[in-house]
């Protein structure tokens, strides 16, 4: 059964409509990718998910319908949003904007473990652990939203542009990270991204959007040996 | 780690903040606190603030804010007459002494709660009497305080009925002007005495201070020929009157009490009745009757008649610049009140007039104490204190209407106002 | 280890030391003074809630003096009506929250200037609303009580007594706050202050929290408002007076945003700064006033509270020169969202070094 499933969904900011009829199946500890151009409804598939837009259609978490649920009501049910541009709490420090991820937690001893779990995955956030978030650098940034969602120990991590605006040494390593928290810590993950082969260096399946809609499905391999996704994603 | 350490050095800053707050006018209890045990032991020992050649008299008043102009000469006033008298040698007591007295004037911003706290400073830095402060809530604040310390608080610049209707109650307090009853109840009488039937409608401040006005107009037109046709009502932050003056233009009714104390309110009543073709002869407040900004600026020339009432000649006048009192008023105005304020307005004349009040009262004062000073301020009869008009005296002696009695209906003249006889 | 107990030992004897102060002041001092010092506490509270709603959730209120109004009349009808003072307490509380919360449901969907501008109309509905129903609240003049006189039994003053009430009231006032700040739902506030969207992801509704703070808010107003009339034994519309709340306002800014201590702080200020300001001279309290604001948010952007780092720097500035400005930036008391259960060991760090 698959862990977050969306049928034929359907969303709109005022009267431009963004996704039309937009279906996706992400399986228990599996990685989707959803790749497309800018403005063909990636990320607000994601916003779909998370409660942020009004959706048609029927979004099944775990068999329920979550579609119509406030965006924090979708976050304690342990779905993860962390979304483009960052959003980090700048005058907080790393190590508060960590415990502000565990915030839903009360197991105040396995979050000092997982505290030191996201050090671990990310040593740049332990040398500046006492840092105001205002003060890192992007990459180290994007780090911090990831770390911070990981805390949060959810079930699903949505992941928006992670390699949005970084240097490519730095994507790398993010994304490095993130392929070690779905193999170590068993996190289902929908993978959003222009990159496609820093996305499917995470992701089994993945979805090409165009113009808010399904254009090709597949898994890893069909879609890569596709001429039509090379040239448009993987630059050849 | 860190944060314990910050929370050291700030509790610290506290503590050091808190032994300043206590130095801040470095008194102790002994000093301070029994200011009241002179009237208890009788005899002459004399109460705090007087000595064989000074007294001293406290105020506070609105110097700073929305009400500071009238505040600041309510101050400004007082502070010419002691000033005046004491560079003159200094004021006659009862007792055979000459003192000078020194006034101690602090800003209370209109706000009750620090009304209180200088009540209590200038009883704690010993004053012998709290005189002439502006302001209906901040002395109403102040009134159950002054009871209790039995310390005067005195010639009170406000309208309200509040500080001299129950001076058994209230043994320590006493207003000075009469009061917005009284100016309601002497356009009544003018309409009632008119000899035909009248009519007339009614606009007044949707609180206390509109229902004085109203209570006072109506037990003066009690059984006459008067009726009341219409009556409204506003808010005084409404920014226009010109829906309840449309209403009332309707009666078409003779007369209009406008009981609007808000300056550019009053301007537009008098815009808007006449621009619906209603002039009815119009009743203004005495605190928003001035010509330049009120009738002027309303074209307030339209109406048959606009009556007022005043207590004072007005100094800034030319028409009475000749007149002794005047003179002697801007002459010691311009030495020492004008460096407290130098805009006029009605108050400053009458904290002037509480000075004369109080040079009375001190003559008649025969122990230096406050017992004294209060049997000797009120036993004040048919004082004609300068500025006040013919036929206007300070009566003290009436144990429920503040010090000064009588009150003139004046009708304006085309510059200024003038006395009315008849309607 | 020894560090840490070195100055837990240190903070408990400046808590006792400010303990016996608080005590032993008003035994020794003028009326004037005690009523300073009960005046300070009135206004400690208040400012307590403007700063939760304000520093520590960030949503601006322009309209704390008329919770203080409506708590001040509340507790003025129970004296009158004889009721007992406890539950009259409890009502000064209760129904300010209530309305507080009235209006936060309706307004906390909005955001800035919106938000402000609501709390802004609060004290322009309630002056006018105080002055009609004069019944209830003695309208224009005011209505003047005489209660909470000092029990027989106690040996006190009237001023010492109603100085010792407020005190109390204060005191629990501050300590509630100060575990509620440092707690789960302040962490909340502050994520909600400093980034909504983040505050959503982390399944924390912005809407309710900000409801939150604001119904608390309201709360201490009313609870201030309690202890004003305790202390002024009268009140009247000016109470609810607009430029209260916006001199309240800059006394948190100044005092200390987000900060216990610097509400403290923001408290004396607010209540001395006048009387000072009467001292040097009583035509120019405004301009004083003004200028000493000025100062402060000139040499102490971070308030008061901000002084004692601020001196240190100053003076070890020449010995450090150059050192990071880092750890500068963390909030003024660290209460923001520091768990203060578990300090932060510096084995982690230490290790990493040693690798």
């Amino acid at each position: 059964m698959s862990l977050l499933e969306l049928e034929n969904i359907t969303a709109s900011y005022g009267h431009a409509q963004a996704l039309h009829g937009v279906s996706l199946s992400l399986p228990a500890g599996g990685a989707v990718g959803i790749l497309g151009a800018n403005g063909a409804g990636k990320t607000t598939t994601l916003r779909a998910i998370s409660g942020m837009v009004k959706t048609t259609g029927r979004i099944l978490f775990e068999g329920k319908d979550i579609s119509g649920l406030s965006p924090d009501r979708v976050a304690r049910l342990g779905i993860a949003h962390v979304p483009e541009g960052r959003g980090s709490l700048p005058q907080l420090s790393v190590r508060d904007n960590l415990l502000v991820g565990a915030y839903q937690r009360r197991d105040r001893k396995q979050i000092a473990e997982d505290i030191e779990y996201c050090l671990d995955l990310f040593p740049n956030l332990r040398e500046r652990i006492k840092s105001n978030a205002a003060a890192l650098s992007g990459g180290e940034q994007q780090m911090l939203a990831v770390a911070r969602a990981v805390m949060a120990k959810p079930r699903v991590m949505l992941l928006d542009e992670a390699s949005l605006g970084l240097a490519p040494s730095t994507s790398r390593r993010v994304y490095e990270a993130i392929l070690r928290l779905r193999r170590e810590a068993q996190l289902s993950m929908i993978v959003v991204e222009q990159n496609a082969v820093l996305a499917f260096s995470v992701v089994d399946h993945a979805t090409v959007l165009e113009t808010g809609k399904v254009a090709l499905t597949g898994d890893k391999a069909e879609l890569m040996g596709m001429d039509a996704v090379r040239r448009a994603y993987l630059g050849g | 780690m860190m944060n314990f350490q910050k929370t050291t050095r700030l509790s610290g800053a506290v503590a050091i903040a808190g032994i300043a707050a206590l130095l801040i006018s470095g008194c102790t209890r002994d000093a301070g606190g029994t200011g009241n045990g002179g009237g208890a032991g009788g005899g002459t020992e004399a109460s705090p603030g007087i000595t064989d050649d000074s007294l001293s008299l406290g105020i506070s008043s609105p110097l700073s804010g929305p009400t500071a102009g009238p505040g600041s000469c309510t101050v400004a006033g007082l502070y010419t007459y002691l000033e005046a008298k004491n560079a003159d040698g200094g004021f006659e007591f009862g007792d055979g002494k000459t003192r000078s007295v020194d006034l101690t004037y602090l800003d209370d911003a209109y706000d009750p709660a620090k009304a209180v706290s200088n009540f209590r400073q200038l009883v704690n830095e010993e004053v012998f009497a709290y005189v002439g402060a502006l302001g209906t809530p901040t002395n109403a604040a102040i009134m159950p305080i002054a009871d209790e310390e039995e310390v005067p608080q005195v010639l009170l610049i406000t309208g309200a009925t509040a500080f001299s209707e129950d001076q058994a109650a209230n043994p320590w307090t006493y207003g000075l002007l009469p009061t917005y009853y009284d100016e309601g109840f002497a356009f009544g009488e003018l309409l009632a005495g008119a000899g035909e039937p009248v009519t007339v409608a009614t606009l007044a401040q949707n609180d206390d201070f509109g229902e004085d006005y109203l209570a006072g107009f109506e037990a003066a037109i009690e059984g006459s020929d008067v009726e009341v046709v219409g009556s409204a009502t506003y808010e005084p932050s409404d920014t226009t009157l010109n829906p309840q003056v449309t209403e009332l233009a309707a009666t078409q009714a003779d007369a209009l009490l406008s009981a609007v104390s808000v300056t550019p309110l009053q301007v537009g009543v008098l815009t808007r009745a006449q621009s619906v073709g209603w002039l009815p002869r119009v009743f203004l407040p005495s605190n928003t009757s001035t010509p330049g900004t009120i009738i002027e600026p309303g074209a307030g020339g339209a109406y048959p008649a606009l009556y007022s009432t005043s207590l004072t000649k007005t100094p800034v006048s030319p028409a009475v610049a000749e007149d002794e009192d005047v003179i002697a008023y801007n002459e010691a105005f311009k030495q020492y009140g004008s460096t407290i304020t130098t805009t006029y307005t009605p108050h400053c004349v009458w904290s002037y007039i509480e000075g004369a009040i109080l040079e009375e009262a001190f003559k008649g004062m025969e122990e230096p104490t406050r017992d004294s000073f209060m049997e000797a301020l009120k036993s004040i009869q048919g004082f004609e204190a300068p500025l006040l008009l013919d036929g206007i005296t300070v009566d003290t002696t009436r144990d429920d209407q503040p010090a000064i009695d009588g009150i003139e209906l004046v009708q304006f003249n085309g510059t200024g106002y003038a006395p009315v006889e008849s309607y | 280890m020894d560090k840490i107990f070195a100055n837990r030992w240190l903070r408990l004897a400046a808590l006792a030391v400010f303990a016996v102060l608080l005590i032993v002041a008003p035994l020794v001092s003028s009326r004037f003074i005690n009523y300073q010092l009960s005046m300070i506490a009135v206004f400690a509270v208040a400012l307590l809630g403007l700063n939760i709603v304000m520093g520590y959730t960030g949503q601006v209120s322009l309209g704390q003096s008329a919770f203080l109004g409506l708590g001040a009349y509340i507790a003025a009808y129970g004296v009158r009506n004889e009721w007992n003072l406890v539950l009259v307490l409890l009502l000064c509380a209760i129904i300010p929250a209530a309305v507080g919360m009235l209006v936060a449901l309706a307004a906390a969907r909005l955001r800035g200037l919106a938000l402000a501008m609501i709390t802004i109309a609060l004290p322009i509905i309630g002056i006018p609303l105080a002055r009609r129903f004069s019944e209830f609240t003695g309208g224009s003049q005011g209505t003047t009580v005489s209660f909470l006189g000092a029990p027989d039994w106690s040996g006190l003053a009237n001023d010492q007594w109603q100085y010792y009430v407020v005190l109390t009231i204060a005191v629990v006032a501050f300590v509630l706050a100060r575990n509620l700040v440092r707690g789960r739902v302040g962490r909340a506030f502050a994520i909600v202050k400093e980034n909504e969207s983040v505050a959503l992801a982390m399944g924390v509704s912005p809407y309710r929290y900000k409801v939150l703070a604001f119904t608390i808010s309201s709360l201490l107003g009313g609870v201030a408002g309690f202890m004003y009339l305790a202390i002024v034994q009268f009140t009247s519309p000016e109470t609810m007076n607009f430029f209260t709340s916006i001199n309240l306002v800059a006394a948190m800014v100044i005092g200390g945003s987000a900060s216990i201590v610097g509400t403290i702080l923001g408290a004396i200020y607010y209540v001395l700064v006048p009387v000072v300001a009467g001292q040097v001279n009583s035509s120019r309290t405004a301009l004083i006033s003004g200028a000493i604001l000025l100062a402060v948010l000139f040499l102490l952007p971070r308030g008061l509270v901000s002084l004692p780092r601020r001196m240190s720097l100053l003076i070890g500035g020449t010995r450090r020169r150059g050192a990071s400005p880092r750890d500068d930036q963390n909030s003024p008391d660290g209460a923001s969202t520091a768990d203060p259960g578990t300090p932060e060991t510096p084995t982690a760090h230490e290790e990493r070094q040693a690798r």
